[in-house]
């Protein structure tokens, strides 16, 4: 918790119409952490991501990211800043081979047709999808497709990486193969932020939580912390009974 | 100045029959997310169906709507299937799909219409076609033509009959069920495809019923199609599209700004100044002006 | 199949060249000549239509403001025919950016509405201005040589057609836009301005028909609201690339030869076809939509290809990933999941 912080939200609210999906949630982000991102469904926890990603400008509040204010940019400036993310409703280019889905995203860093195939093929190769990489992406399993997803983020080479529900809905293998594959990802140097419903994966990975409830943040901390937090229990791990 | 009554009636009058045009166009599109670029062929061919039904039967058209209505409801209810096909396919983009199936009808049938009833224009006599009302206040005079009155009666009847089927029956349930959330509504046991030919069906035959009512108060011809089309169009874009509670202040609206300029400016630039609003509004506001929220 | 692609389309461009050498008939020439144009208008509809998603009704709107800015310079402004068409290709380029800037923030259904509207809109101007003639429209200073037309129009659209092929087919461009397609929302969090995106789409589509609309003027001699301006324009072109097939760049050739030989043919026997031609467009557009959703081509690369259509090979993949890639279980795809996580071992 020394250095600064490579994410900062700073009482960020975002409401729609009359209703308010996020009020006054501030925390950081260290550089190389992996942070969680957990609270009930309806919680705000996308609306949160779609914000920091830049789907939403905030109504009220700053959002810095390594120090500069990102409040309000659109969603491919912060992917040129270094910000990539995944989507909980994986929605692959279907028309598209999985290879030209990694391609797309890797011109962003290699203009050059010949650099990024090059750029995307490695990035299929980490993510495990290079024997698919001619096949639709219509065409992939579901674990494939939230495997694209990330590979798709990845091909940005982001800094900080924001993923949304990755493991929800793979069978246990598949979650151990996101784990590690995010802790590698980790080890690389890119800062996570991560959405998730599975605790055993929210529990192992991350460094620090926050809980979102109501759109509030009501506790950060580490999984130990949090997991013994009163006010979590009763808003979340009492509801879930995990 | 004189005129200004009279400019505001005849824009109210033609926004009711506007309203129906719109009202099933915009249902279409919240339910099954078709924009139906053959709108104002369902409005020709369903007046042509009033003109030879007016001639053989001698009935007045009033009478013979709920038969326009059964007819054009029976083939929008046999051909949703096939639209339906063409918008769930899985390659390419199935809502482009939709979009460029109903422009290859609207084409066929205007072609069918030109052959098979020339371009001349004709009228479907009522007995409302000629009583109408004279108004004289001062300087203040209006004309109010008995078969435009029951032109909005007609409108009137059709969106309260449509408001009380969407929110007071299980049909209606079932519809809006779809429209928020297919998936959801499935799992309440609505039938999709049924229930998505049933509004086709009523769309469709509402939109002949209103083709027999134009042939009444303004004409018939086989080339009236896109004019009417580009109302739906404007109207519903105008209330934000799928949104119906918008439909009838975008008809209004329109009728007004036609009714002015047939009045006050040149009619040539009608098409012209409904483009720059419709611009315009596409500009500022793209969802339409009177939808709210999401 | 790319550079066989380039290979054939080089060689019919060649054949094209020397069949003036061979066919003095003007009437061949004639058609030969329309039809070089329809292939321009359909590849550069599918510019918009296939690869990006948006279906543009003002297509014949570009074309008709080429054709009367090229016109209203020769004829009102005596300027000679090479300029007149250079000021039609700039007022084009500036609609297109005019039009594109507020339209194009539109989604599909909108789009469609609002640009089709534009074309009516333009038409009415057309109609009612004294510059461009009115209804009477407008006649050129002939200029009879037929094979100039026959060549400029080959030339002009031949370039088009390997420009387009180019960046949609070979630079990064064309893969952007298909991602637009797909889903605009996603592309963003990629990286891809879709709006810029669009427009640079837009104006690539409108100026080489904006070119084809002055070309055209000068080779008619005569323009007017109701030819020039008439929604066939746009309409056939979406026939020719649906029918042919949407977001390729030979599908809409295919289908502009298919569609206008067709009507070349049946317009000589038949006296009062335009009715009857109406009802076909029509019939051929709600019959492939249906049928061939993929249009012609789509469905023969299709065939050709296996289901997918999508075997494409961009640079192969590196050596031993191919080996593994016929297999597609979910047992192998976890192993080589596993073997591309193997350093860590701290997880259970």
């Amino acid at each position: 918790m020394k250095a600064a912080p490579l994410l900062e939200l700073k009482s960020v609210t975002k409401t729609f119409g009359g209703l308010t999906a996020n009020n006054q949630v501030s925390f950081k982000v260290q550089p190389g952490e992996i942070v969680g991102l957990i609270g009930p469904n309806g919680a705000g926890k996308t609306t949160l991501f779609n914000v920091i990603s830049g789907y939403y400008a905030p109504s009220h509040g700053q959002i810095l990211f390594d120090g500069k204010d990102i409040s309000g940019k659109p969603p491919y400036e912060l992917a040129a800043l270094g910000i990539g993310r995944t989507f909980q409703v994986v929605k692959p280019f279907a028309g598209l081979s999985v290879l030209e889905n990694v391609l797309i995203a890797s011109f962003l860093r290699y203009p050059k047709r010949a650099q990024a195939e090059k750029h995307a093929w490695s990035i299929l190769e980490t993510t495990g999808l290079a024997d698919r990489a001619e096949v639709s992406a219509a065409g992939l399993t579901l674990a494939g497709r939230k495997r694209l997803e990330i590979a798709k983020a990845l091909a940005l080479e982001p800094s900080f990486l924001l993923l949304d529900e990755v493991v929800a809905g793979l069978n246990p293998t598949e979650v151990d193969l996101t784990i590690e594959l995010i802790l590698k990802l980790r080890d690389q140097g890119v800062t996570i932020l991560i959405v998730e419903h599975i605790m055993r994966v929210i529990m192992q990975i991350c460094d620090r939580l926050a809980v979102l409830n109501y759109g509030e943040k009501i506790a950060e901390g580490t999984p130990e912390e949090i997991s013994s937090n009163p006010a979590v229990i009763k808003a979340y791990l009492g509801e879930t009974a995990a | 100045m004189e005129l200004l009554p009279q400019a505001l009636i005849d824009g109210i009058l033609l926004g009711g029959i506007y309203i129906t045009i719109a009202i099933g166009f915009s249902l279409v599109y919240g339910v099954m997310h078709i924009i139906d670029f053959a709108v104002g062929e369902w409005i020709m061919l369903g007046a042509f169906l009033g003109l030879y039904l007016n001639k053989w039967t001698g009935l007045d058209p009033f009478l013979l709507l709920p038969l326009v209505f059964v007819v054009f409801g029976l083939i929008g209810y046999l051909l949703q299937p096939v639209i339906h096909r063409v918008i769930s396919g899985r390659q390419g983009n199935p809502l482009l799909m939709g979009l460029v199936f109903t422009f290859g009808l609207a084409l066929m049938f205007r072609g069918i219409a030109l052959t098979g009833f020339g371009f001349y224009s004709h009228s479907i006599p009522s007995t409302f076609s000629d009583k109408s009302f004279f108004y004289e206040q001062g300087t203040f005079f209006m004309t109010v033509s008995g078969i435009r009155l029951a032109g909005l009666i007609y409108a009137l009847v059709i969106t309260v009959a449509l408001h009380w089927l969407l929110k007071k029956t299980n049909f209606g349930l079932g519809v809006r069920a779809l429209a928020q959330n297919r998936d959801a509504a499935a799992l309440m046991g609505v039938n999709g495809k049924r229930t998505s030919s049933y509004v086709y069906g009523i769309y469709v035959g509402i939109s002949a019923m209103t083709g027999v009512l134009i042939g009444s108060i303004l004409s018939v011809s086989a080339q009236m199609g896109p004019d009417y089309t580009i109302v739906a169009f404007f109207v519903v874009v105008l209330a934000g599209m799928g949104h119906l509670a918008g439909v009838p202040w975008a008809a209004f609206l329109l009728g007004l700004v036609q009714s002015f300029f047939l009045i006050y400016l040149d009619p040539g630039l009608t098409m012209l100044a409904v483009f720059a609003i419709l611009f315009t509004i596409l500009l500022v506001s793209p969802r339409g002006l009177f939808a709210k929220g999401v | 199949m790319r550079s066989k692609i380039i290979t054939w389309s080089i060689l019919v461009v060649l054949v094209l060249g020397i069949v003036p050498l061979f066919v003095s008939d003007a009437f061949v020439l004639r058609i030969l000549t329309e039809a070089i144009m329809w292939i321009g208008l359909a590849i550069t509809f599918d510019v918009l239509a296939g690869y990006t998603g948006y279906l543009n009704f003002g297509h014949g709107a570009f074309f008709g403001i080429g054709a009367y800015t090229t016109a209203i310079m020769m004829v009102r402004a005596n300027w000679p025919f090479t300029l007149a068409l250079l000021a039609g290709a700039r007022v084009t380029t500036i609609c297109a950016l005019a039009a594109g800037f507020p339209t194009l923030r539109l989604r599909g259904a909108y789009f469609a509405i609002a640009t089709w509207a534009l074309s009516l809109a333009i038409q009415q101007l057309a109609l009612i201005l004294t510059i461009t003639g009115g209804p009477d429209g407008m006649r050129l200073p002939p200029f009879l040589n037929p094979l100039y037309f026959f060549y400029l129009m080959l030339g002009v659209v031949a370039s088009t057609f390997f420009l387009l092929w180019f960046l949609l087919e070979r630079a990064p461009f064309g893969l952007k836009l298909k991602a637009i397609r797909e889903d605009e929302l996603g592309a963003q969090s990629l990286g891809l301005n879709p709006t810029r995106l669009k427009i640079q789409a837009f104006v690539l589509s409108a100026v080489p028909t904006g070119i084809l609309g002055g070309i055209y003027a000068y080779w008619i001699t005569f323009i007017d609201p109701a030819s020039t301006l008439s929604d066939l324009v746009s309409d056939q072109a979406l026939v020719m690339v649906v029918f042919g097939g949407m977001g390729t760049l030979i599908g809409p050739v295919i289908g502009a030869v298919l569609i206008f030989s067709f009507k070349t043919i049946f317009w000589a026997y038949l006296s009062d076809f335009q009715l009857l031609y109406l009802i076909i467009l029509g019939a051929v557009i709600a019959l492939s939509v249906v049928f061939l959703p993929n249009g012609l081509w789509g469905t023969i690369r299709d065939r050709n290809s296996g289901r997918g259509g999508l075997k494409k090979k961009l640079t192969g993949p590196p050596p031993g990933i191919e080996a593994e890639k016929k297999d597609e279980t979910n047992k192998s795809i976890l192993t080589a999941e596993l073997k591309s996580c193997t350093q860590k071992d701290g997880v259970k």
